[in-house]
């Protein structure tokens, strides 16, 4: 074959890739879109679903919305304080060329690829066994542990390509493991750390399956840690099991609210890493 | 001559292999040592266990003695970190950490102890302008490092070592990622800091060991073959690989098998004769061929190669003449 067929099978075949994944990704968004902007409305957000609400009458999702976020970012706050000691702790500076590692690192591995209701499932017997009620706290703890595999491997990842040179060059002024590591290998390694984070973040509050029997269901907001709380997930899966038509369109609105919460998101980490990425050495 | 580091019978080891084996010598105070040697001789490998940065490396270690004053560095116990701000390094290539200029200078300082603004505002103004940086950015202190050119880069190395006030400032082929001018100032520099500090700098450039050195050390394969102040060994060596490595030598213990004079001879001829001398040769043997024509140089060595054969060695003997010497494999 010569080099220029091969050149352009070769393109054809990225582009169609490119397709699939944008024509796909553009289709879900579109249909959310198109079947949830005119479902939504200012008392959407503004008001807890009041009784009847699953039949089409008024009432909002505010519950659902404020649930999310409690769980979003209170398990992320929790994931994120767990996960960079830990993906530092599995430099090679620490403990990263030990047997320990490896099966940490294969372990993790395991862990984010197990489904979420694996974990709902898991989380749901231990709180049988303590006596715990389905709760805001059990359900930001399970979305704790469903995001630290995605969250300490990624950040792993990012903060072993930080250049020994910059190591080297903090220990032979005199630093510390530790002083070197916070004070040379983060800073390197951050917008690294942020992308991880974000990740980790869609895959909590997106996430259905873990927060069914752990977190719960409820119209009222919470008001402690160990009230039952609602979430965006979940208002999505019952609205859309609900026969009429109105509450199903509200279903789409609610998942486009979830859809515009994680591209917020996404966007101010983007302008943060910009930041970060100042002094980062290439 | 007042010794400043005392190295006692040092070997290090990566694995099982040795890189350096039983070196005995003494770094003289307030002077500029210069080890040289070919590439892959244990040079850098020695420079880093005087700072033990050779604990950083997999399957790496050090035995012996290296005495900085009544300070033993390769002994356990011993408070690494106090040793490593004694000796300031100047790295190959400049690793600016991912912080702003003044942040650079001022990492070392705040380490250990100094948090006063206004202190750490002095400590960087004077340093920079020891490495002759302050000029050039004075006015951007709070911009990346990364921003600088490399050869500003390497000079804010230099300041970012000296803010931590070292003894000692160990060099490891500081100016070979360097362009001239750039290096010209740091070796400028090197020869001003030698009034207040002692400088060990592993090159691997005679001419850079010729301008800088006031005393030699001349390592090969590992071993120490010579050291002495810098005029005897490098102008009259007194161990023969000494002398074959400052003439551009590395292989002086190689047995020519045979000898082939192709000059007169233009390409594809040369060739083609060394072709055959070598094919009567048995495997392993060596042959040395002599060579004027100026394509032949590059030629002779690529085909043979290509061939299969090792080439040990091409280099010009005068004004006309190369001579190749290659071992049949």
């Amino acid at each position: 074959m010569d080099k220029l067929r091969e050149e352009k099978i070769f393109k054809a075949l990225m582009i169609s890739s490119l397709a699939i994944v944008v024509g796909s990704l553009f289709i879900v968004v579109a249909v959310i879109v198109w079947n949830g902007a005119p479902a939504l409305s200012l008392s959407m957000i503004t008001q807890t679903s009041k009784g009847g609400y699953y039949l089409g009458k008024g009432g909002g999702i505010l519950n659902a919305i404020v649930g999310s976020l409690y769980l979003g970012f209170g398990s992320l706050t929790l994931a994120l304080m767990i996960s960079l000691p830990a993906a530092l702790a599995l430099q090679k500076d620490y403990i990263g060329r030990t047997k320990a590692a490896y099966y940490i690192r294969l372990s993790l591995d395991v862990l984010w690829g197990t489904p979420s209701i694996v974990y709902g499932a898991f989380g749901f017997i231990i709180m049988l066994y303590l006596g715990m009620r389905a709760s805001l706290l059990g359900g930001i703890i399970v979305l704790t542990i469903l995001q630290l595999p995605v969250m300490i491997r990624t950040m792993e990842e990012v903060i072993k390509m930080v250049p020994v040179d910059l190591k080297e060059a903090s220990y032979t002024l005199g630093a510390t493991r530790f002083e070197t590591t916070a004070g040379v290998v983060v800073r390197q390694a951050l917008p690294g750390i942020v992308t991880a984070v974000i990740l980790a973040f869609g895959r909590g509050i997106g996430d259905a399956a873990s927060i069914l029997f752990t977190a719960g269901y409820t119209d009222n907001l919470p008001r402690s840690f160990l009230d039952p709380v609602a979430s965006l997930p979940l208002a999505v899966f019952f609205q859309l099991g609900t026969p009429f038509p109105e509450v199903q369109q509200r279903a789409y609105a609610s998942a486009l609210i979830l859809l515009i919460i994680i591209l917020a998101l996404s966007i101010a980490s983007r302008a943060l890493s910009k930041r970060f990425m100042k002094n980062i050495i290439r | 001559m007042k010794s400043h580091i005392s190295i006692q019978n040092l070997n290090a080891f990566y694995g099982d292999h040795a890189a350096l084996r039983d070196i005995t010598v003494e770094i003289p105070e307030k002077q500029i040592t210069a080890i040289i040697g070919p590439s892959g001789c244990g040079k850098s490998t020695f420079l880093k266990c005087f700072n033990r940065l050779i604990d950083l490396t997999d399957g790496a270690r050090a035995s012996g003695k290296i005495m900085l004053g009544d300070v033993d560095v390769l002994n356990g116990s011993v408070e690494i970190t106090d040793v490593r701000r004694r000796m300031g390094l100047l790295p190959q290539r400049p690793n600016p950490l991912p912080m702003s200029i003044y942040d650079n200078i001022a990492y070392g300082p705040r380490l250990h102890g100094t948090k006063d603004k206004k202190k750490l505002d002095q400590i960087v103004e004077k340093y920079l302008k020891i490495a002759g940086l302050w000029d050039e950015v004075k006015d951007r202190l709070k911009s990346p490092a990364s921003k600088l050119s490399i050869g500003q880069q390497q000079r804010l190395c230099l300041a970012r070592g000296l803010a931590v006030e070292p003894e000692i400032i160990l060099c490891d082929e500081p100016t070979s990622a360097l362009d001239p001018v750039s290096s010209q100032h740091i070796e400028e520099q090197l020869l001003e800091l030698k009034k207040d500090y002692t400088i060990v700098i592993v090159t691997h450039n005679i001419h850079q060991a010729m301008r800088l050195a006031d005393y030699v050390i001349h390592l090969y394969l590992g071993e120490l073959v010579e050291h002495g102040p810098a005029i005897e060994v490098l102008e009259n060596p007194k161990e023969e690989r000494t002398r074959a490595y400052i003439n551009g030598t590395f292989h002086t213990d190689i047995k020519i098998d045979t000898e082939l004079n192709l000059k007169g001879n233009v390409c594809p001829y040369n060739f083609v004769y060394a072709k055959q001398a070598l094919h009567e040769l048995e495997k392993g043997k060596i042959l040395k061929v002599i060579v004027d024509d100026p394509t032949a140089v590059t030629e002779v060595p690529r085909g043979m190669e290509a061939d299969g054969h090792e080439v040990l060695r091409a280099r010009q003997i005068n004004k006309t003449d190369w001579e190749i010497v290659i071992r049949k494999n």
